[in-house]
């Protein structure tokens, strides 16, 4: 549709699923694949990280959230995004709590300074 | 060539990116609390509503988005991502599209006896009436509510929690724009603190 605005993408547990979804941000009908994955235990490697690459490649998604502990499963896909759209934004679970340090933005951040820079 | 411009930019832009990252923790800190806030109103909804009633098995099997965001590139290369909500509305439906005629349309009694043959023509009209009616009133339907309440996916009447976990979200969702917006001005300036660090270098060897 003309000038209509990029989806929100999700992949995460079934109530992180569930609240973004509530919030209104889901897309599923016959003819477009959904804009969201409910990871569940039995849910593979290979189908969160197909299902994330295949957010990343559609033009319509402008942000993709995705809970950190199943980042962590994928973080290599993680790191090599480098585009600004979609932005990828890790999130809490309720299993994992959000830990700074592992978030890829904030890595790349942290990153940049050495001893030589302040000279 | 002077060392101080170059050091002066550098310090003025490390400043700025040290700002962008305290603003970036406190948005996150609001961010995971208010996911928080959301989860614990699920599973209140889901320990009054039933463990199976709160669940993927309720979502609707076709979706359309309330929320889209909006990207725009400022001239100094950030993008910005804005959210924008459409709200649902139920409009009131008109009364010539969706009102349905069920009974008869000629007023007064019906003649049983000697009038059988004009009975199954007036039955057929009315039928073939009603039918049209019937397919105009699902249409009607159709086009005044295109979008779909997510509440109701769980039924008629939901438990406030299960509100409240919806109007939680859409402001973990709106912050969520907010804070991608600060992450590609934090890469962003990372990426000028770097160009800028390499001109000193350079300018310090000459």
């Amino acid at each position: 549709m003309p000038g209509r605005g990029k989806l929100i993408a999700v992949i995460g547990d079934e109530d992180t699923c569930t609240g973004f979804l509530l919030g209104g941000i889901g897309e599923l009908n016959k003819n477009r694949k959904p804009n969201f994955l409910v990871v569940e235990k039995d849910t593979s490697v290979t189908e969160i990280e197909e299902t994330f690459k295949s957010f990343l490649a559609r033009n319509d998604i402008g942000i993709v959230l995705i809970n950190q502990f199943i980042a962590e499963m994928i973080r290599h896909a993680i790191d090599a995004h480098l585009q600004s759209i979609p932005a990828v934004l890790e999130i809490p679970s309720k299993e994992h709590p959000y830990d700074a340090s592992k978030d890829s933005i904030l890595r790349r951040a942290k990153g940049m300074f050495s001893a030589e820079d302040f000279r | 060539m002077s060392l101080d411009p170059a050091s002066l930019r550098i310090d003025q832009r490390l400043l700025y990116f040290m700002d962008q990252l305290e603003i970036l923790e406190e948005k996150r800190q609001k961010l995971n609390a208010l996911i928080e806030e959301g989860w614990f109103n699920i599973s209140k909804a889901r320990y009054s509503m039933g463990n199976k009633q709160v669940s993927a098995l309720q979502y609707a099997s076709e979706m359309d988005p309330h929320v889209y965001v909006n990207t725009s590139l400022s001239e100094n290369g950030v993008v910005e991502f804005q959210c924008e909500q459409t709200e649902h509305k139920a409009e009131e439906p008109k009364e010539s599209d969706t009102v349905e005629n069920m009974g008869p349309t000629e007023g007064g009694l019906r003649r049983r006896m000697n009038v059988r043959q004009k009975e199954t023509e007036d039955e057929s009209t009315a039928k073939g009436q009603h039918e049209e009616e019937r397919q105009v009133a699902p249409k009607a339907e159709k086009a005044q509510c295109p979008l779909q309440e997510p509440l109701k996916w769980f039924g008629i009447l939901v438990p406030q929690n299960l509100k409240q976990a919806q109007t939680v979200f859409k402001e973990v969702i709106t912050l969520s724009a907010e804070i991608s917006t600060l992450q590609n001005v934090i890469l962003v300036t990372r990426e000028e603190l770097q160009s800028q660090m390499k001109e000193k270098q350079k300018i310090s060897l000459n």
